[in-house]
């Protein structure tokens, strides 16, 4: 291999569709997708441990939840990213909003969009799932304020209303 | 500004409408569509970002600090090192907020300077263009240590002839109680019962670390965005940089957890300094790990009971030993050995009682406050020592605790007398009963039921002389404003003092909008610690409230001719009980009154009760306002054979007074019921010669999704309590019993108490071979 | 933060290949054991090739004889297979308690085998189900078994030039059953203390093969091969399992370390082998009756 191929490329434009908005930025390697989208504003998506032990930073990457603070921007380069703003807002909120709002899933806050993100994986996957998948689906992401069962209660809740949502339509 | 003498005057004819019902808290929407603002989340035109060099000694002179390569790197704004600071040299840890007397004088370096005490000690600060760059400053910073020996064990710390870290012999504080005759005692009992129980560190990891932003603005004032418990600390930071206390305005952001860890100053003082010299924005965000080392962690505790018991499970006599590590700074310290000594005895009447406890400096991380303050690590011991009462007198030991519960009107440890209600038999037998039947064991598993019951305090301790005040306001249109520098750490503080002015004003609640935790434009509130904040703002917020309603009423009363006691408000609506379809708009009342120059609004300021202190020989005198009571079942199953233990069920059941928002309340008790799960179980700071093990979260474990058991809040209401409506603080007392009701279940799943937490699955299997070799 | 560091990103194998050849480079999969471990270092440096777009280590193909399994496949992708619960049950079963979905989601099976950790859940399933690993490099594969590539704390036969490219097995018989138990300090999202997969065949009564796979109890996950040979000839009695589970017990070497001591390590072995075989002897032993 010659020099210039391995020639350290420091940048790199990468285009990501956040929210189904397209975004583009120049970054190096080394930068996170987690930091990239709190530059770009995003700062829903939060961070509490830059190493995937919290969930914080969870976010929908081509429709699989993924720990932001693993993923490099350069591998979500062209793809698309959804952030808990992107599932809905006031005016149209995704059942599993609504559910957290109605089910006071929510304490100090912190965790809540990476753990909405988690669940919406998880419905994704498995629309009716037991206590134990929701369990299993949600262990990466770490609460210290709920004791995680209203939580468990807006996501039964959600996938119900989703379900009833499914048949109706 | 208005007084009003009793909180509950103006609210005579109220009937509840909202209160005490499971509302939607205010806050809920904005942090689950993902807009609530974090101080990390805030940004500024210019903005640099800071970076903390934390020592990685315990125990060291710092020789030499050259911060020269990391000053001359490109994008470098500022490095801080002591040399820089203002003489005052410290930052006031003592308890934050207070305005009445009797402080311990607590200061702590901002910086170290000439020697580090723990590893972990803030050295150095840095500002830069960025993030990236402030990191590698720190690299580039020199430190030439010369390694001194270190104390790592309160115990050793005590011994003659230790090397000094605090004081002249290493007491960060002491405490004594002596009440009744504890020889007479002794000498009456059939039975003398003594075990030592510890307890390990627990750290708050909450799930967002340390955040704040600081800037000069164009008057000279120094602003402090952060995520605190306590917008007070600006008198703190501005004695600590020595400018005038109406020249630093600290704002509390929606705090992502706190649970202590969060109310002695932490980032505030650094940052401050940072804007000061840089003359820019500075934000700083604590990365996990260094988060674990900028506040402290739960004091770990070792307690001797030695208790006397007559043969139908009487305690004739109890002496009890506490002594904690406080770490290399004092902190809480003192103020949370005080916790535990008051909290020693748990929910039981002990009148022949000795205890001595004191804090000892090591060269540990500096320990500070945690949901319990002392209390819940005190009542642990207690509540182990009353199934070993049990276990030897054979009897069931709810019929133990029974025979020794305190009652309304009962002296506790410091002689005060309980004035509220006391529903430890309530609460404990519910508890136990939602448990239901045992599923039956395995030949590799024992299912185990425990109960533990306690007394905690809320409010804050008698000599701070607390108060707390709040502003209530209706605008022309009929909607309501709350001011109140109350911070919101979670557990709804901002939500409730809607809850309550909407109850009180008869508008929605989600209509009343809240202005919280702004140390300059709200009314100072006092700190959202102590399970005080309800308790505190709850009232100030009713008291100015009920003055704004009988304002109001009075104009209506004049209006439609009648009393103010024939009126009522709901849904914005003011109207003639007896008579409904007489009503006006509330937005047409508030004409009325602007029309005839009466207040639509009130600040009103609530003052807990006060007391001068405790005797120093015997511990006597009124030290809280008041205590909650309750209890904790835990079913667990023991593996036998790894000495895993599952716990399958988790029921509180609580005295709470009078819920303000019982989904809230639910709340407090689910995640304290994970929370004290983790400390029975598998959450441990370790430290090796002072240097921690555990500090990130891979390897602190907090529980998972997966740890949780079945979960039930039992809330019952004797609305005996000193807070708005009857109601008691909550957020810390339904923490205190958990980790004990479940090393009591783990005790009656494999028949012998394991003393030492966590349990871990090695103890349980120590625990069983000693058992088995003792047969 | 990340300090800098150089990301290559091959859009073949041959490419990637020739720049492991010629560039000294390490392999980046899912990035969740390298990237900790950049930040923990926190210096700046480092040649990385991204694996990312290499579509030739992706996919799971099932046959009678063989399971074969692209490098890059994940820890989802695992849980995600319809036929993976009989092609290797306990690999399913790990796959269930391995990290958070997020993690599950970015882990690869190459990432955990090559990082070389005696904590690495994927690998006990795998080395119990006699897996062989298929490496290539610029010269060519070559292919050898897991056991075989695992040699010592985070050293495995791999050279530097090569890339694992997949992982093969031969699914267990309905004369076999294969358990995975993972012992962590808490249940979710854990390191494991110990973790055990058993995978023994009963043939007319008798057990014809046993693999005893054991994590976090040496500088390597590792076979406990005298616990395995005392199994096989004859029926599984509590002695020769309690035999095999103390034979495990003392041919594990572990240390002493945060989460446990070498002692509880050796003890839950022991209990945790005793307890496998037992349900494996009852349920492979059942198709039989
Ligand atoms: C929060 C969290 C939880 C975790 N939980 C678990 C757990 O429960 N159990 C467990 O075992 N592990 C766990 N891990 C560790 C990690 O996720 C796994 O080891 C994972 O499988 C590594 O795969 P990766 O693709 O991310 O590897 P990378 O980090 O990308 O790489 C790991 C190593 O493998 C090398 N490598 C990767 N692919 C190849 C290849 N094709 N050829 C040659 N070399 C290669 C890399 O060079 C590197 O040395 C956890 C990690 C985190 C962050
Ligand atoms: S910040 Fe990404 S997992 Fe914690
Ligand atoms: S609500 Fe606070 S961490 Fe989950």
């Amino acid at each position: 291999m010659t020099d210039k191929e391995t020639q350290m490329i420091t940048e790199k434009r990468v285009d990501i569709q956040v929210n189904g908005q397209a975004c583009e930025i120049t970054v190096p390697a080394w930068r996170t997708l987690l930091e990239v989208l709190r530059e770009l504003g995003h700062k829903e998506v939060k961070c509490g441990c830059e190493k995937g032990d919290c969930g914080a930073c969870a976010v929908l990457l081509d429709g699989k939840v993924v720990d932001s603070c693993l993923t490099l921007a350069w591998n979500a380069a062209g793809r698309s990213v959804t952030t808990v703003q992107g599932l809905g807002g006031p005016d149209n909120a995704h059942p599993l909003q609504t559910a957290f709002i109605e089910h006071g899933s929510a304490q100090c806050g912190y965790c809540t969009p990476g753990m909405i993100m988690a669940a919406k994986a998880l419905l994704d996957d498995i629309p009716e799932p037991s206590l134990k998948d929701i369990k299993r689906g949600l262990s990466g992401n770490l609460c210290r304020c709920t004791g995680y069962t209203r939580i468990f209660s807006a996501i039964q809740a959600a996938a119900e209303t989703l379900r009833q949502q499914e048949t109706t339509s | 500004m208005n007084r009003i003498e009793s909180p509950a005057a103006g609210t005579a004819n109220l009937q509840l409408r909202q209160v005490g019902k499971p509302l939607v808290r205010t806050d809920s929407p904005t942090k689950v569509y993902g807009t609530a603002v974090y101080a990390g989340d805030l940004t500024m035109p210019g903005m640099l970002c800071a970076a903390v060099l934390h020592s990685d000694r315990a125990s060291a002179l710092l020789r030499h600090v050259d911060t020269s390569r990391a000053e001359a790197l490109a994008g470098v704004h500022c490095v801080l090192t002591a040399a820089d600071l203002p003489p005052s040299q410290g930052v006031m840890t003592d308890m934050p907020g207070q305005t009445g007397g009797l402080t311990k004088n607590t200061k702590q370096p901002i910086l170290a300077k000439d020697r580090v005490r723990f590893c972990g000690e803030p050295i150095a600060l840095v500002a830069a263009e960025n993030a990236a760059i402030a990191e590698q400053a720190l690299r580039l910073i020199d430190i030439e240590y010369e390694d001194l020996d270190g104390i790592y064990d309160p115990f050793d710390a005590l011994a003659p002839g230790a090397p000094i870290i605090f004081g002249d012999d290493n007491v960060v504080a002491s405490y004594k109680v002596r009440k009744g005759d504890i020889e007479k005692g002794f000498a009456e009992a059939d039975f003398i019962v003594e075990n030592t129980f510890t307890t390990q560190y627990q750290e708050q990891a909450f799930l967002e670390p340390e955040a704040a932003l600081a800037w000069v603005d164009e008057h000279e004032v120094l602003n402090i965005r952060s995520s605190t418990q306590v917008v007070e600390h600006y008198r703190a930071v501005a004695d600590a940089i020595g400018l005038p206390h109406n020249r630093v305005r600290l704002r509390a952001e929606f705090v992502g957890g706190g649970f202590g860890g969060k109310e002695v100053m932490t980032i505030e003082v650094w940052l401050a300094l940072l804007a000061l010299a840089s003359r820019r924005p500075v934000q700083l965000v604590q990365p996990r790990e260094r988060s674990f080392l900028s506040h402290g962690p739960r004091h770990p505790f070792t307690m001797t009971h030695r208790t006397g018991v007559s043969g139908d499970g009487k305690i004739t006599a109890l002496q009890i030993k506490l002594t904690s590590d406080a770490g290399a700074y004092a902190k809480l310290s003192p103020y949370i050995l005080l916790y535990a000594t008051v909290g020693a005895t748990g929910p039981y009447r002990v009148d022949n009682l000795h205890i001595d406890s004191v804090s000892a400096a090591t060269n540990n991380l500096p320990a500070c406050a945690f949901r319990g303050f002392g209390t819940m690590q005190a009542n642990l011991a207690c509540e182990g020592q009353m199934e070993e009462i049990a276990k030897l007198l054979g009897m069931d030991s709810m019929e133990v605790r029974r025979r020794n519960f305190i009652h309304t009107g009962d002296a506790n440890v410091t002689g005060q007398i309980i004035r509220s209600a006391v529903w430890s038999d309530q609460c404990a037998t519910q508890a136990l009963a939602t448990l239901g039947e045992r599923p039956t064991d395995t030949q590799t598993t024992r299912i185990g039921h425990g109960v533990a019951c306690y007394q905690q305090s809320y409010g804050r301790i008698r000599w701070m002389k607390d108060s707390s005040e709040a502003w209530v306001g209706v605008e022309m249109d009929g909607t309501v404003i709350v001011r109140s520098a109350v911070t919101d750490i979670g557990a709804g503080q901002s939500s409730a003092l809607a809850q309550i002015t909407g109850e009180i004003l008869g508008v929605p609640m989600d209509q009343v909008v809240v202005y919280f935790g702004d140390g300059a434009v709200t009314p100072l509130a006092g700190t959202s610690t102590a399970s005080r904040a309800l308790y505190m703002s709850g009232n100030a917020t009713k008291m100015a409230a009920s003055q704004v309603r009988k304002n109001l009423l009075s104009c209506v009363a004049g209006y439609f001719g009648v009393k103010i006691e024939q009126l009522d408000m709901c849904d914005s609506q003011v109207f003639i009980i007896d008579d409904p379809q007489r009503s006006i708009a509330l937005k047409d009342c508030v004409k009325l009154c602007a029309a005839e120059g009466v207040h639509r609004h009130n600040l009103a300021i609530f003052r807990a009760p006060t007391s001068e202190g405790i005797d120093p020989e015997t511990g006597q005198g009124e030290v809280f306002p008041d205590f909650t009571y309750g209890a904790h079942a835990a079913q667990v199953a023991v593996d036998i054979e790894t000495g895993e233990v599952k716990v399958l069920k988790s029921i509180g059941a609580h005295d709470v007074g009078q819920a303000i928002n019982l989904r809230a309340v639910e709340g407090q008790v689910e995640g304290s019921a994970l929370m004290g799960q983790g400390f029975a179980l598998c959450e441990e700071l370790i430290l090796k010669q002072g240097r921690l093990q555990t500090g990130s979260l891979s390897e602190y474990l907090i529980p998972t999704s997966e740890d949780v058991p079945e979960i039930k809040a039992i809330v019952l209401e004797s609305r005996s309590g000193l807070g708005p409506f009857g109601a008691k603080g909550i957020g810390e007392p339904v923490y205190a019993p958990v980790a004990a009701s479940i090393a009591n279940a783990v005790a009656d799943a494999i028949g012998v108490h394991i003393f030492e937490l966590p349990i871990t699955p090695e103890k349980v299997i120590k625990a069983l071979r000693e058992k088995e070799s003792t047969k | 933060m990340l300090p800098p560091f150089e990301l290559l990103e091959p859009h073949s194998l041959d490419q990637a290949l020739k720049m492991l050849a010629t560039s000294e480079s390490v392999p980046l999969a899912g990035g969740t054991n390298l990237l900790p471990d950049l930040r923990a270092r926190g210096e700046a440096g480092g040649r990385f090739i991204s694996l990312a777009a290499l579509d030739q280590l992706h996919g799971i193909e099932h046959s009678d004889s063989r399971v074969l399994m692209g490098a890059r496949t994940t820890l989802s992708d695992i849980l995600h297979d319809p036929l993976m619960p009989t092609a290797a049950p306990s690999l399913v079963s790990m796959a269930k308690v391995f990290a958070g979905s997020m993690v599950r989601n970015a882990a690869t099976v190459a990432g955990n085998i090559c990082y070389g950790s005696p904590s690495a859940d994927v690998v006990p399933p795998l080395l119990s189900l006699d897996a062989e690993l298929t490496l290539a490099s610029a010269a060519g594969e070559r292919t050898l078994s897991l056991n075989d590539f695992l040699l010592d704390y985070k050293k495995t036969a791999r050279r530097p030039d090569e890339l694992l490219i997949s992982v093969a097995w031969a699914p267990p018989t309905t004369a076999t059953a294969n358990l995975f138990y993972k012992l962590g300090r808490r249940r979710g999202d854990a390191i494991t203390v110990v973790g055990v997969a058993v995978t023994i065949t009963i043939e007319n009564g008798n057990c014809t093969k046993a693999r005893i796979a054991l994590g976090s109890v040496a500088p390597t996950v590792f076979r406990a091969q005298e616990a395995e040979e005392a199994l096989v000839g004859g029926p599984l009695t509590a002695t020769t399992i309690g035999t095999a589970a103390q034979a495990a017990a003392q041919a594990s070497r572990p240390i002493d370390d945060i989460r446990a001591s070498a002692d509880y390590r050796r003890h839950a072995v022991h209990m945790l082998v005793r307890r496998l075989l037992t349900e494996a002897w009852q349920t492979a032993g059942s198709q039989h009756d």
